[in-house]
């Protein structure tokens, strides 16, 4: 037929795409089978990996408790303050972000890489505080410019903030961001990178009350890590506040007291332990460590050779001085050595082992009895107990009154101070204890080293007739928290009385003479307060200090003590007062500590 | 102009497909781009009219004489792939696109249809059961001159869509077993050259991400990692329409261009995969079947490689969004936007209907 013949006989070619076709039809048919694998199969994994591509969980810092005096000041409050973080899994290209990122924060770089670097152990999604403490006007450039930094995130948080400044600095210590080595040695806590934790102070020995909980939010964000809803969100639950023993006026006063000379004031309640102030100086302003950054700062203060950040009522140790004829006093009294009639003639100078040894007072205090010798804190009377007693007892009586033990105080890093002893020496310095040590121990000096509060402890004990109450700065925490109180324990804790009533009387009248009697520590004397007190001044100076003096450049002087309570019958207040390279105990301390009882006189009267 | 008996031919099933894909690609890209800039689907209404016309224009001309000028837009279309490589700027890294006042056009797209016209000129009057070393010879390095110029803008998947066309063509000619494996132990050797020699950092990461994509999940582990996520996030039914978090939130890169078929599995499920897999298959099937419907060799041919054309993008596609290909950045036709590729496959497509509508000698 013709008609066939027009067309072309194309069965091979058509037979041969018919093939091709089965073959691409068996393709879209395994195609179509691995489609029902990932999304009929595997729908649960795939569902849970867009989930969570798509939603960030964030931790909504919690408000610290606030810190309150008794009188319910504020000591630590909280602000508002903004910071950027990196979030690392945002980034492209790091080079690249790191250098735009240092630019527009203003960073240096090498600092925002070891900061990035410091967290590397994290997961890529944490976000990372490179910059913190900034104002609103700070972040609006930063905001702006959003969409150009998907890896930085600008959040909110509460920040610490000191209204007082340096006002009781020591005691409240000071926060700094947890470190990565913190966050792995308790890998239970739920910790968030860039939390800040109270390093000192109460704001270390109080951080689980102050804490609070954190809150946490889960977010829906899109690829650029921008927020896009709010799935979820656990408001936090601010920290409890605590109530400190201190008043605020009268750390304001110890402060202003010292005025401007290194030292330390302590003023506490003798029948409750209570710390009613609490001041060291050089000191420093805790607002500065609330932001993450401050190297130069940093490193200042902890290079500084006076050492603002040490409490030095807790950790600074002294040789106590005359101070210390307060425990000869009574150990001389109790074990029997003196009456408070044995009398002593101070001609100005005596020799002692074959060494001549002078009185303070180059003319002679003339016949002394017990009473005398505190007045006049004679040291001839106090080196003829010494040699009567020995070092022993000495040690012994002072361990009695807390000294070489901590006081328990609800600080951390209190030091012990060291109360020498024949034993202690032969066992630390394999060397016998000679007697000619016994009497620079005597009057305080030689390897006696007391810290400022320990000395408070003690004048607290003599002025309670030996009863001891742990020296402490926990009041209550109103919603919840256990703290240090006025037990017995810690230090020179014991159920009977050190010494006999007795000898406390004999003490206490030649402490009341040495104010008010024209004695040493007439610088203290207030009129109708009542003030007993006992002046000290050091003066061997330790290796140690010697140094950080000679790095500070300033000449070698005597530290000056003074520790008192008022009033005589019925104790409210003590007072301890060391002002270092102050001279002479009288001249120096007692008029500090004078003005400390003079407000505590007219807040008493009001 | 054209003939009533002409129009009645005209297989308004495979265009119904056609439009069809057209319009669910139209929804998906809104779904996928609504919130950028752009108003992409407006664009691709657009281009879809503009396409159709141009396969209307394709529709009234016999296919022969397309054929027979072929030549002619070989050279043009070499010409051009030229100029474009010496005077294109790179967008997106490759110098494939060439801007005509406004326009921006891509001449290797051109190249495909003139790969196929050319084809069908060569093998016309080819009636052997299989090729000889000759034809096979001249045939590849006809094609080849285009074929290394793709190469060199450097776009991988329209150079590998060019070697689909042109292994399509020499299967239908008539290859031997012997010439078979010539060209698979040529194809290896070709391989490890230009693994070693040619291919860029990005194209070798590609095909090691295809290995593992946990291996780069920043780099370009990522398109897979998260075409996977929400293909796999979508389940049966899907999230819905405009509901799907790994497109909405922008997880999903090239979201309304070559992943679009992974916004389909995330917010229509494997329902809307499997719909739109049927769908495409009964077009693709469509085509092909109507080589019976082709009155001559060369209608044979355009019919055949123009349906190969779309299956093979189609295949690398729905393949490379779930892992299972290389990402060669090959769209989806009909349902990517872009109106280059679009424009390329309505007029393959008008091919085939030109073909099949005139399958009468005596029209």
């Amino acid at each position: 037929m013709p008609e066939i013949n027009i067309y072309e006989d194309l069965s091979l070619v058509r037979r041969r795409a018919n093939t091709v076709f089965w073959i691409v039809s068996a393709v879209i048919f395994l195609a179509l089978s691995f489609y029902w694998k990932v999304q009929i199969v595997d729908h649960k994994k795939f569902s849970g990996l867009a989930e969570a591509n798509r939603t960030r969980q964030r931790a909504l810092a919690a408000p610290r408790g606030l810190i309150l005096d008794r009188t319910g000041e504020i000591l630590a409050d909280n602000g508002a303050s903004f910071k950027v973080s990196f979030i690392r899994e945002n980034v492209k290209d790091m080079e690249v972000s790191l250098a735009r990122v240092s630019r527009l924060l203003e960073i240096d770089g090498e600092t925002l890489r070891a900061r990035i670097e410091q967290y590397k152990d994290l997961q890529a999604f944490e976000p990372i505080v490179v910059k913190d403490g900034l104002s609103p006007r700070d972040v609006a450039p930063i905001e702006s410019r959003r969409l150009e930094f998907p890896e930085l995130v600008v959040d909110a948080e509460p920040r610490r903030f000191y209204p007082n400044g340096t006002l009781a600095a020591h005691v409240l210590g000071y926060l700094q961001e947890r470190t990565p080595e913190e966050i792995r040695a308790e890998p239970d806590r739920a910790a968030r990178a860039g939390e800040m934790v109270g390093k000192t102070g109460v704001e270390r020995q109080y951080d689980d009350i102050l804490k609070g909980v954190d809150g946490k939010i889960i977010e829906v964000v899109d690829s650029l890590g921008r927020v896009r809803a709010e799935n979820a969100r656990q408001n936090p639950v601010q920290g409890g506040n605590i109530v400190l023993t201190l008043d605020r006026r009268l750390q304001a006063r110890a402060e202003e007291a010292l005025e401007g000379r290194e030292g330390v004031v302590v003023a506490l309640d003798p029948a409750s332990g209570e710390i009613l102030a609490l001041a060291s100086f050089p000191t420093f302003d805790p607002n500065r460590f609330i932001t993450r950054f401050t190297p130069t700062e940093w490193s200042q203060l902890t290079n500084d050779p006076l050492s603002p950040l040490e409490n030095r009522a807790i950790r600074g140790l002294y040789a106590p001085g005359s101070i210390f004829k307060l425990v000869m006093s009574l150990g001389g009294l109790d074990f029997g050595y003196v009456t408070p009639e044995t009398s002593v003639y101070c001609s100005g100078a005596t020799q002692i082992y074959g060494a001549v040894r002078h009185c303070w007072f180059a003319p002679g205090h003339g016949s002394m009895n017990l009473s005398d010798a505190i007045k006049n804190s004679c040291n001839i009377y106090f080196y003829t107990l010494g040699r009567r007693m020995g070092v022993d007892l000495i040690a012994l009586a002072a361990g009695r009154l807390g000294l070489g033990q901590k006081t328990g105080v609800d600080l951390t890093g209190e030091k012990e101070g060291l109360v020498p002893s024949s034993e202690w020496k032969t066992r630390t310095l394999k060397t016998p204890w000679y007697p000619g040590e016994t009497i620079s121990v005597a009057i305080g000096q030689g390897q006696l080293q007391v810290t400022p509060l320990q000395v408070a402890a003690l004048t607290a004990m003599v002025a309670e007739r030996g009863r001891r109450k742990r020296p402490h700065l926990f009041l209550s925490a109103p919603a919840g928290g256990k703290g240090v109180s006025a037990d017995t324990e810690g230090a020179g804790a014991a159920a009977e009385l050190p010494f006999k009533p007795s000898a406390f009387e004999s003490v206490i009248a030649g402490m009341w003479r040495s104010v008010n009697d024209g004695g040493t520590g007439n610088g203290a004397f207030v009129e109708g307060l009542d003030v007993c007190g006992k002046t000290g001044s050091t003066q061997v100076v330790s290796r140690e200090s010697a140094e950080r003096l000679s790095r500070a450049g300033r000449e070698i002087k005597t530290h000056s003590w003074f520790s008192g309570f008022a009033p005589r019958d019925n104790p409210r207040i003590v007072v301890t007062v060391l002002v270092e390279y102050g001279g002479g105990g009288g001249a120096t301390a007692a008029p500090v500590a004078r003005r400390i009882f003079e407000l505590f006189k007219e807040i008493q009267d009001k | 102009m054209i003939d009533r008996r002409l129009i009645q031919e005209v297989d308004w099933v495979l265009l119904g497909l056609v439009l069809l894909h057209s319009l669910i690609g139209v929804f998906f890209i809104y779904s996928s781009s609504h919130f950028l800039a752009g108003d992409f689907y407006v664009r691709q209404l657009v281009w879809i009219g503009v396409s159709l016309i141009a396969l209307v224009l394709v529709l009234v001309i016999d296919y022969k004489f397309f054929v027979s000028l072929s030549i002619y837009f070989y050279g043009l279309t070499v010409a051009l792939l030229a100029v474009t490589l010496v005077f294109a700027r790179f967008i997106a890294g490759t110098k494939s696109w060439i801007t005509f006042g406004l326009m921006q056009f891509q001449p290797s797209e051109l190249a495909k249809i003139v790969l196929i016209l050319l084809f069908a000129r060569l093998f016309a009057g080819y009636k052997s059961a299989y090729l000889t070393t000759q034809h096979t010879l001249f045939a590849l390095s006809l094609a080849g001159v285009p074929l290394i110029l793709i190469i060199l803008q450097p776009d991988l998947g329209t150079a590998m869509t060019f070697l689909a066309i042109i292994g399509g063509a020499f299967v239908l000619a008539g290859l031997r077993k012997k010439a078979i494996l010539f060209f698979l132990l040529a194809a290896i050797l070709v391989g490890l050259g230009g693994w070693n020699f040619g291919m860029k950092d990005y194209q070798k990461r590609r095909l090691t991400t295809l290995v593992n994509p946990l291996h780069d999940p920043r780099g370009s582990g990522y398109q897979v990692i998260q075409s996977k996520i929400a293909i796999g996030a979508g389940g049966l039914t899907g999230k819905g329409f405009m509901k799907g978090s790994q497109s909405q939130l922008r997880f999903l890169p090239a979201r309304h261009t070559d992943f679009i078929f992974s916004v389909i599995g995330e917010e229509a499920g494997f329902l809307g995969v499997f719909t739109v897999i049927v769908l495409y298959f009964f077009m693709l099937a469509r085509m092909f079947l109507s080589v019976s419907k082709a009155r001559d060799r060369a209608g044979v041919y355009i019919i055949f490689t123009a349906a190969l054309l779309i299956s093979f993008q189609f295949l690398v596609n729905i393949l490379m969004i779930i892992g299972l290909f290389p990402v060669v950045g090959i769209t989806l036709p009909f349902i990517s936007y872009g109106g280059s590729s679009l424009l390329t496959n309505f007029v393959a497509c008008g091919l085939v209907l030109n073909v099949k509508m005139r399958r009468f000698a005596n029209v």
